[in-house]
């Protein structure tokens, strides 16, 4: 056997995937000969399977398990030799890499291209939706691209580029040299990729695309063609990878703190992942569960939701949507807990000052967690449910729009009479915090169960989840990665095709998703591709904005990309920012502190004097690390002077 | 397992490793990370019996379905199966934190020998069942519930397997012994988890 084959990499990856569709194919036939069925080769039964089983092949062909393997093994146990740690050239981010660092931008290319799919998706359906009637889609393939846009954007974009953005600068905030779990950290990566493929894929299924939505209700889904088995197992394989993930952060965070970073001195970011991480470990199992259970009624024909086989062994339907939502109303958090940890780090730098009610923001995060849990059947107004859980359902909702206010009005007071930079990240900041602060009314609109009956299933839903989703997370997404992208790539990007990139998406976030209020409180259904005459202007004018929108972003990936080749050196401070992952050189050095700091304050101390927020001991490897530790020094001292 | 996170550096190194992270908590972080796990594990379980509790409550379908019986004698004996090799997993635990290697060998291969008695018994309960997933949808719970344990029974035995190997090829020690402390956890939670299960299926 070549050694090529033999090394953990992608050859030995194509070898293996290769023998999983071997194996699954093998078994398939194995067990429908036993069991006599015939034909004995089945198409679709062969695919389900390798669907799950081959992924596993390609896992262990790219090496994913080679240590776990030689532990159980029982061999001698191997010194480290962190060969599998660290980036040395572009080839490494393709290989299993221990380095949370390598991980994290792993993460973050991984999903704004998944992103851009996604992104090109939306697109098409605004084609689709310029005009009424029947574009050049019909009505399945509709329902696919709807579908798809909105799985990946959640699963393969929101969810994982929050992870990945934490895995980069989380363990440098609290002074770690690396996540706890290095492997399952590489593990849970790469498992992203397989999720997206997986959906990217289904349309080459018979039958097309998943076209059940994001939510896959049954018996929709348990009775749809073979692209649904997509959507079911991809979203095993996210969810598993966003388990292992939060896991790990909570370990860390728990475990691995420098001396004296108490949790009350722990920089908001790093709360809100923690908090978010909460959420995923007890939540994300339950959309496992449900889609196990839609597994298992399609292709093993189990009768989870069938309510046609007769009384006294009928299914439930509205368990699935229970079990669901249990998961996914948590997940709309998880997709914005870790947003509200970027915005509290930028605005408290960019405003020179410390953060307004920091233990109410802890304290609030932790409460959206707890309350996060009490409000999921507000997704079910109109599911036919027992009605009397609409109302604790309104009034819980309506609750948790406390804390998040808490947040919103911190954040202003955090600003309230400092020194504004408005930089990029800035401006991202403050469009999140109008946005969110719109997409949130509205969510405290749909809470009231009358106006949500009125609105249900109309553009006005559309609305609301672009401006929490768009206007809120997206906008946090866009100001971290400006943010931490001079401390990823140790070059400066061009504030001024920023700022334009900003302005572009504002405006025309606003232009594509403001008017859907309208036509959705008039009364135009969502997912549908036909509509009536009288929303065609603004539909029009809709999509346009969506086209100018989707161009904008184009922006900010020649922005990344070129400023990532050509930028200016950025320095190891730029901002004059307190928190630790600032401290050591950009991009940090391979194992982030020669020697673990000592955190002897709070993270956010700007402006006041005399503060410190940790000392950084130990000699300095490089000279520009040496700039460093003096900076983070005399940054304190000109802080008091600039207040 | 226990090299699984950050090694600390020799003394005298070669090149250049990482820092010695500072120990923030007294848990330990490979415990810690397994209690997690069981945490959402515990969640799936719960996404299950929420699924048991639509049919079977809010439906009022009748448990088990009309024609359809459960071995709960078999189940049962099966139960002290499971439950006893927890005990001999305790033993093993004990075995390796005083140096005895003898017994945690042997400790560890009663606890393979028991769980895979239980797979077996499981297995061969659902080929004379008399009643297929797909009869009805309290069948589909039974065998989904079941089933779901079953996988769990299966993840806690390659632990062991792995954690077994280990301890015949001379690993762990009264110092180190978190390779099976750990795996353990795991398996106590199983048997735990099969007493609600098997309450909750076969005896209510």
């Amino acid at each position: 056997m070549p050694a090529q084959l033999k090394a953990p990499g992608w050859y030995r990856a194509g070898a293996f995937i290769l023998l999983g569709l071997a194996f699954c194919t093998g078994l398939v036939t194995l067990i429908r000969s036993l069991y006599g069925y015939t034909p004995l080769i089945d198409g679709e039964a062969i695919t389900i399977v390798s669907m799950i089983g081959v992924p596993l092949f390609f896992l262990v062909g790219l090496g994913a398990f080679d240590y776990w393997f030689y532990w159980a093994s029982g061999k001698d146990t191997r010194p480290e030799d962190h060969a599998s740690h660290g980036a040395h050239s572009w080839r490494d981010y393709f290989k299993v890499n221990t380095d949370h660092k390598v991980i994290g931008i792993q993460y973050v290319c991984t999903t704004f291209f998944f992103m851009f799919i996604g992104g090109l998706m939306a697109m098409m359906v605004r084609a689709e939706l310029a005009a009424p009637g029947s574009q050049f889609v019909d009505g399945q393939d509709y329902n696919s691209l709807f579908s798809v846009h909105a799985s990946l954007l959640i699963f393969l974009f929101i969810v994982p580029v929050f992870a990945g953005l934490a895995n980069y600068v989380l363990p440098l905030m609290i002074g770690a040299p690396d996540m706890a779990f290095p492997r399952l950290n590489a593990l849970s990566f790469w498992m992203l990729p397989i999720a997206g493929t997986l959906m990217s894929i289904s349309f080459l299924m018979p039958g097309g695309a998943f076209a059940s939505g994001w939510t896959a209700y049954a018996p929709l889904s348990t009775t749809q063609p073979l692209g649904q088995m997509c959507f079911t197992i991809g979203v095993q394989f996210a969810g598993a990878s966003s388990i292992a993930t939060a896991l790990n952060f909570l370990v860390t965070i728990i475990t691995m703190r420098a001396p004296g970073m108490s949790f009350w001195r722990m920089p908001l970011l790093v709360w809100a992942n923690f908090a978010t991480s909460l959420l995923v470990v007890v939540a994300t199992p339950f959309i496992a569960a449900s889609q196990f259970f839609v597994l298992l009624d399609r292709s093993l024909g189990f009768h989870f939701f069938d309510a046609t086989i007769g009384a006294g062994r009928e299914g439930n339907v509205i368990m699935y949507q229970h079990v669901f939502w249990f998961y996914s109303h948590p997940a709309v958090y998880i997709m914005m807990l870790p947003g509200f940890g970027i915005v509290s780090e930028i605005l408290s730098v960019k405003s020179r000052k410390p953060i307004f009610g920091y233990r109410m923001m802890a304290f609030s995060l932790l409460a959206i967690v707890l309350l996060g849990f009490t409000v999921w059947a507000h997704h079910m107004f109109v599911s036919g449910m027992q009605s009397w859980i609409r109302v604790p359902m309104m009034i819980t909702t309506a609750i948790i729009a406390v804390p998040t206010g808490i947040k919103i009005f911190s954040w202003l007071g955090t600003m309230w009479k400092g020194v504004l930079h408005l930089d990029t990240p800035m401006l991202f900041c403050l469009g999140f915090l109008t946005m969110f602060t719109l997409g949130g009314i509205s969510g405290v609109m749909l809470a009231m169960v009358p106006f949500d009956i009125h609105v249900s299933d109309t553009y006005f839903i559309v609305a609301h989840i672009h401006y929490v989703l768009f206007g809120g997370s997206l906008f946090t997404i866009f100001a971290g990665v400006y943010y931490w992208f001079p401390k990823m790539t140790g070059r400066m990007y061009s504030q001024r095709l920023g700022k334009i990139h900003f302005w572009a998406t504002f405006i025309f976030f606003n232009a594509t998703f403001a008017p859907m209020h309208v036509i959705g409180i008039q009364g135009m259904p969502r997912r549908v591709a036909d509509y009536a005459e009288q929303f065609a202007g603004w539909n029009m004018a809709i999509s346009v904005a969506s086209f100018l929108l989707g161009l904008s972003t184009l922006l900010f990936l020649y922005n990344m990309v070129n400023s990532w080749r050509n930028g200016p050196e950025a320095g190891s401070n730029p901002y004059r920012a307190l928190t630790l992952e600032w401290q050591v050189s950009s991009p940090p050095p391979i194992f982030n502190f020669d020697e673990i700091p000592t955190v002897v304050g709070g993270p956010y101390e700007y402006g006041v004097p005399g503060a410190q927020h940790a000392i950084l001991g130990g000699r300095k490897p490089e000279p520009v690390a040496v700039g460093a530790v003096a900076s983070a020094v005399s940054d304190a001292d000109t802080e008091t002077e600039e207040s | 397992m226990e090299a699984a996170s950050i090694s600390t550096p020799p003394a005298h190194h070669e090149h250049h490793g990482p820092p010695e992270a500072n120990k923030s908590s007294s848990v330990d972080a490979q415990t810690l990370g397994m209690l997690l796990f069981i945490i959402s594990e515990i969640m799936v379980f719960g996404g299950f019996f929420t699924a048991y509790f639509f049919i079977r409550v809010v439906n009022g379908n009748p448990w088990p379905a009309e024609g359809e019986e459960l071995p709960k004698i078999i189940a049962g004996f099966n139960t002290a199966v499971l439950l006893s090799s927890s005990l001999t997993m305790h033993w093993a635990l004990e075995a390796a934190k005083h140096n005895n290697r003898k017994a945690l060998k042997a400790g560890m291969l009663a606890t393979l020998l028991l769980g895979s008695t239980f797979l077996v018994v499981q297995i061969n309960e659902y080929v004379h069942l008399g009643f297929a997933p797909y009869d009805s949808a309290q069948a589909s719970i039974f065998y989904g519930l079941t089933g779901l344990h079953g996988a769990h029974v299966f993840i806690g035995l390659t632990l062991l397997l792995f954690a077994t190997i280990r301890a015949f090829r001379g690993h762990f020690s009264a110092e180190e012994h978190r390779g099976i402390e750990v795996p353990g956890i795991y398996w106590h939670f199983v048997d735990v988890m099969w007493v609600i299960v098997y309450a909750s299926v076969y005896l209510l």
